[in-house]
């Protein structure tokens, strides 16, 4: 699965830090979630997707397998 | 999120101080065969071939290094994170099944290669192993993660 998760903190000019601390997770998920290496639960996704104002959709997206 | 199987996380340093002791202490008693006076403990009375009463004495040093191996071990293990999520439950749980494979890989391979007392005493490093094989992994992850983090920005 791909995400944009760190286009989308571009665009809102927060840091890893900062996004950690907005959705209640540690920065090392973060940076995980970014790097395509831990798939985040629907909880979590749904959390992002709120902070950023985009539909998940828009945030994940699969991947061809 | 919630996890209602975990230990607070200070118990954390408190096991870590716990482990320390017990570690040394169990390293002293299997190393140098030596047990100490203040250990040595009545817990019975036998009766010999003569008739007579005599007390009998047993040395509790192993008994209290080994449980307080496992204790400290267990707080260890499973105590909660400073910052606890859904990615370091991840973590916890792929060490967890991690561990249980090592563990019983060199259980196997010890079942022919060990025989009689020698395969005693694997048994009881084993009662111990599982835990050590976890605590080890977990650690080395977390910190693989947070070296990771301190290159980015």
């Amino acid at each position: 699965m791909k995400n944009n998760i760190k286009v989308q903190r571009a665009i809102k000019d927060i840091t890893q830090a900062e996004l950690a601390k907005l959705i209640g997770v540690s920065r090392q998920t973060i940076n995980a979630m970014e790097k395509g290496k831990y798939v985040p639960s629907t909880v979590l996704a749904l959390k992002l997707s709120r902070l950023f104002g985009k539909h998940v959709n828009e945030i994940f997206e699969l991947e061809n397998e | 999120m919630k996890t209602n199987y975990l230990f607070p996380y200070k118990l954390k340093k408190i096991a870590l101080f716990i482990l320390l002791f017990s570690f040394l202490g169990a390293t002293y008693i299997t190393v140098f065969e030596y047990n100490p006076d203040i250990t040595n403990i009545k817990t019975g009375e036998y009766i010999t071939n003569k008739g007579e009463v005599k007390p009998h004495y047993e040395n509790i040093a192993n008994e209290i290094v080994g449980m307080s191996l496992i204790v400290s071990l267990l707080l260890l293990a499973f105590s909660k994170e400073k910052e606890e999520d859904e990615y370091i439950s991840k973590i916890r749980l792929e060490s967890l099944v991690w561990a249980v494979y090592i563990n019983y890989g060199l259980l196997l391979i010890a079942f022919v290669l060990f025989y009689d007392e020698d395969f005693l005493s694997v048994m009881i490093y084993n009662m111990f192993t599982l835990l050590l094989f976890f605590n080890i992994r977990f650690q080395y992850y977390k910190f693989k993660m947070r070296k990771e983090l301190s290159y980015e920005k």
